[in-house]
């Protein structure tokens, strides 16, 4: 049995699942709208892993919590979010005369890996068996990062409550990774908010309302990715989410993001995600697949990939079965071209990658948007780290050498934060960057451990293999929207769209710093990180200049918001 | 920052060169075009100081300043005056130029903890009052009544009617928007490496190429010594790297713009909701590339002591901080020609060089078009320099 906890929701008494997300509840009770922004405009759950900042709500008289990361532990009274609410009454006074500036806990650990997901739990493991004192951050409540989330409500061993699905494989390895981690003596701080980095190397972080500052021998920057926004009408419109977002709800907390869901992207998740949606019981309407149908062209692709990942392409084989076995439309070579609010749901028009507009929309309640993905580069950019612009990804990739040490000395950097590589790939290079950042303190790697680490070097071959016949197969010409002008939202925060943005370009203003200035494009919430790519990209090629680590918004803090309270140190633990 | 080869400048000779186009550089371009000069208005782009600035209109002394150089008290003093006229300008100016700057005069205070910092605030205020400053003081009880907001450790505070706060953002987005209307040439990226005098004017060099002007103004802020240097004079400016601080937009709270009388910071909410928390706390210049970084240590001290004010603060969000370049003199604008070089002016406002931008801009406009500032301006003239100048010159 899943145990249950009310919380009352804008004066309505609804039944959360112990361990899930707010954000999950709601979903669960049919809530897609979760605030209306400054201009009055409904927003709800977009990216579901705590980056957008669209999900804000009032919890317990505080604004402006992210549903998305806050677990339900207990009965908790939430509103939905509106712009400026009254701030909650002062309790504790500050009387007295002021004590100076708070100098919080500093913590030296030999080593620092930021992110638990599969890359950071390797790295992490392997320096740790190898003699080193280990300390991971994280923002989650859970282990495991967004490939091996991990289920956060209870199942009982009958999975009596329907819907409530056992773990599967890829939950028991991730389970199995984060408990040898655990056994092997790794420190794991959940709920490790990593505001900024700072050089040399210090990283500072909130947990739980309190401010702690890193200043590791050597850190191991392993934060991942996020996904991409796909910049058409409607893409701002509840219901409207990430991809990613939807698995999240599936596979943290057994949710269903909707009854009738359009999945639209580019690439292999997207198929992953129809099959775990169909399994839990949702009706899949279509899968929009920019890429063109796997040919005859594609087939060294396909060959190569089943030979450096069999089990991964084994994996896509049975989503594909799943998918089409349930009768669902794989729709190549197509994108979406707008999204409308309808009486019931969301409209969805579709269009060629060519350019033409398909005549029949598809009528859904939930649109999920996985268009690839942005690497979480904040803190290795503030730390100076130099990056290469990759064209072919069209994101920045950290530079490092083969044991993953980024420019700056005893930084080291792996996975997808460092340009996209899979999960896979970022498990093999944890045991490589593991392996080195041990001999760089001054352990010798014993001989079992060199044996592991040479297997990661071929293996760490084989995934990028996989990976690069992956991208082959889902090439497409078409990367970004075709119409980016008008009334369309380029900035979801400060709800600026790209026709205020072509009047700031008309005005003669050439850098995407005087633009932001202008236009408060990338001044939000979300720091930029959904328009900041895209305007660098539409500055760069008005003005013939090739983008690079110093074309796009400089690196700030805090890379996420925190509260003053939290700053100062105290915070409410909550 | 972005490719220095872009571009090119649109003519090689001009009649004025104005260098820099921060809220100084802006407004006295667009005045000498207004008065039918051809301006060429260039900056070099990057971190600067009207770019960074968080919008207090500031016309008491500030504690912040009396307290890290009180040997220069003396010097910001002969400034004062120019303060107060300087906010009512920005009103003027926002009239004439059919502006919204966000602007609002609601007064600010610096706030007293104990009776030692309200003393303090008793001398300054009677000194600011002898130069003609209309100042109050308010004891506790007067304080909570207008300010509410203020946490139980206000003792006192120093009110100052016609301070206030106004967008930096609107303001340097519209006042560029009128320089262009009224004909200036805007070139930017565009950085001014040389300055020669040749006699009938000044040969300029630049990353997009030689540029002769018959008039020069340098409202270049800290860069405006290496400048002067180039041209064979000295103007003794330095930059002053500070972190400032935005939050999520909060309703309304806190009406004036506040100071302490013995801390660094000023925290003033604008009309978007957001509370912009600043004052003084020091950013670092980053190794090398000469731009202005965050300290961790400012983020986490001046949102602290910003909360210890106001503490319905804490549960507000900081969304962003940044640092900009504040320019150091010796307390007082550098407004004027450079001694021995007729046609090359300075116009260096100042502490809260964004208070008096328009106005200085006025005034040194006034001084190039040969009108009356109506203003005594000897206490401004960089003549001043000229006795430091020979003494390091001699000790060479």
């Amino acid at each position: 049995m899943t145990q249950t906890i009310p919380i009352q929701f804008d004066g309505e008494t609804l039944q959360a699942r112990a361990g899930e997300t707010l954000a999950a509840a709601l979903i669960a009770h049919g809530v897609q709208q979760f605030r209306t922004t400054v201009s009055g405009q409904p927003r709800g759950v977009f990216c579901g892993m705590g980056v957008c900042q669209d999900c804000l709500v009032e919890i317990d008289g505080v604004a402006n919590r992210r549903a998305c990361m806050t677990k339900i532990e207990k009965p908790v009274t939430v509103r939905r979010g509106a712009h400026a609410r009254p701030l909650p009454p002062v309790t504790a006074s500050a009387s007295g005369s002021y004590a100076g500036s708070p100098e919080p806990e500093i913590r030296e650990p030999a080593l620092l890996v930021i992110g638990a997901g599969p890359g950071g739990l390797s790295a992490a493991l392997f320096a740790q068996r190898a003699g080193v004192q280990v300390t991971v951050l994280d923002e989650r409540s859970q282990a495991g990062g967004q490939y091996y989330k991990q289920l956060a409500v209870s199942v009982s061993a009958s999975a009596s409550e329907p819907g409530v699905a056992l773990p599967d494989a890829q939950h028991r390895r991730g389970a199995a990774l984060i408990e040898s981690a655990r056994k092997a003596g790794v420190e794991i701080i959940h709920d490790a908010l990593v505001w900024g980095a700072f050089e040399p190397k210090e990283f500072i972080a909130t947990v739980r309302g309190r401010s702690i500052r890193f200043r590791p021998a050597a850190c191991i920057v392993a934060t991942g990715a996020y996904e991409r926004g796909w910049q058409v009408p409607g893409w701002t419109l509840p219901g409207v989410m990430t991809t990613g977002a939807a698995q999240t709800l599936w596979r943290t907390s057994r949710r269903l993001p909707g009854k009738r869901v359009l999945i639209a992207g580019n690439g292999p998740l997207n198929l992953q995600l129809a099959a775990e949606l169909l399994s839990g019981g949702a009706s899949v309407a279509a899968v929009v697949e920019a890429a063109p149908r796997p040919g005859l062209a594609t087939l060294g692709s396909l060959v190569t990939m089943a030979l450096a990942a069999p089990g991964l392409v084994a994996e896509g084989v049975g989503y594909n079965r799943m998918v089409k076995r349930n009768g669902v439309h794989i729709i190549n070579d197509t994108v979406i071209e707008a999204i409308e609010k309808t009486g019931s749901g969301l409209s969805v028009i579709l269009a060629r990658v060519s350019g033409e507009t398909l005549a029949p929309r598809i009528d859904v309640d939930v649109v999920c948007l996985g268009y690839g993905f942005e690497p979480a580069n904040e803190l290795l950019r503030a730390l100076g780290c130099t990056h290469d612009f990759d064209t072919h990804r069209r994101q920045l990739a950290t530079r490092r050498d083969d044991t993953g040490q980024t420019s700056v000395a005893g930084v080291y950097a792996l996975g997808d934060c460092t340009g996209l590589g899979g999960a896979k790939a970022a498990l093999a290079e944890g045991s490589i960057v593991g392996a080195a950042v041990a001999v760089s303190l001054g352990h010798a790697l014993a001989g079992p451990l060199t044996g592991e680490r040479d297997r990661a070097v071929a293996d760490l071959a084989r995934q990028r293999r996989f990976q690069q016949a992956l991208w082959t197969v889902y090439a497409s010409p078409l990367n970004a929207p075709k119409e980016r002008c008008g009334d369309t939202v380029i900035c979801r925060c400060e709800e600026v769209t790209f026709g205020e943005l072509d009047a700031a370009l008309d005005e003669g203003l050439s850098t995407v710093g005087a633009i932001k200035r202008r236009t408060r494009i990338g001044m939000g919430r979300c720091q930029g990180r959904y328009c900041a790519p895209v305007l660098d990209e539409i500055v760069c090629e008005r003005f013939g200049r090739s983008r690079d680590e110093m074309s796009g918004f400089a690196p700030r803090v805090p890379v996420k918001p925190v509260s003053i309270a939290e700053l100062a140190g105290h915070g409410n633990d909550s | 920052m972005n490719d220095p080869t872009m571009g090119a400048l649109p003519r090689r000779q001009t009649d004025v060169a104005v260098i820099g186009a921060g809220i100084v550089g802006l407004c006295l371009a667009g005045f000498l075009a207004q008065r039918g000069r051809e301006v060429m208005l260039l900056d070099a782009g990057g971190s600067a100081a009207s770019t960074a600035n968080a919008g207090s209109l500031h016309v008491q002394m500030q504690s912040r300043f009396m307290r890290l150089f009180p040997e220069r008290v003396a010097s910001f003093e002969q400034q004062l005056p120019l303060y107060p006229k300087a906010v009512e300008y920005w009103r003027e100016f926002e009239r004439a130029i059919n502006a919204d700057f966000d602007m609002q005069v609601s007064g600010g205070l610096m706030i007293a903890e104990t009776p030692e910092q309200f003393d303090f605030l008793v001398a300054k205020s009677r000194r600011e009052r002898e130069l003609g400053l209309e100042v109050e003081l308010l004891e506790r009880a007067d304080l909570q009544r207008i300010a509410p907001y203020l946490g139980p450790a206000a003792f006192g505070a120093e009110l100052c009617a016609n301070e206030g706060k106004l967008n930096p953002l609107k303001c340097n987005t519209q006042i560029r928007a009128w320089a262009s209307r009224m004909g200036v040439t805007i070139v930017d990226q565009c950085k001014v490496n040389q300055l020669r005098p040749t006699g009938s004017g000044f040969a300029l060099t630049t990353s997009l190429g030689a540029l002769d002007a018959r008039q020069v103004a340098v409202a270049a802020g800290p860069g405006a010594r290496a400048l002067m240097d180039s041209a064979g004079t000295f103007l003794p400016v330095d930059p002053e790297p500070l972190h400032m601080n935005i939050t999520e937009a909060a309703p309304p709270l806190i009406l004036h713009l506040v100071q302490h009388a013995e801390r660094s910071i000023t925290l003033k909410q604008l009309s978007t909701g957001q509370v912009v928390i600043g004052g003084g706390w020091p950013a670092k210049l980053a190794a090398g590339a000469g731009y202005p970084v965050v300290d961790p240590a400012s983020v986490i001290g001046n949102v602290s002591l910003a909360q210890f004010m106001v503490p319905a603060l804490g549960s507000l969000q900081i969304l962003r901080t940044w640092a900009g370049v504040n320019s150091k003199v010796d307390g007082r604008g550098v407004l004027g020609e450079m001694p021995g070089l007729p046609g090359l002016h300075a116009a260096i406002p100042g502490d809260a060089g964004y208070t008096l931008g328009p106005l200085t801009a006025r005034l040194v406009a006034d001084l190039m078009t040969g009108r009356d500032p109506g203003v005594d301006m000897r206490p401004y003239s960089p003549m001043r320099f000229q006795a430091e100048e020979l003494r390091l010159l001699t000790a060479q």
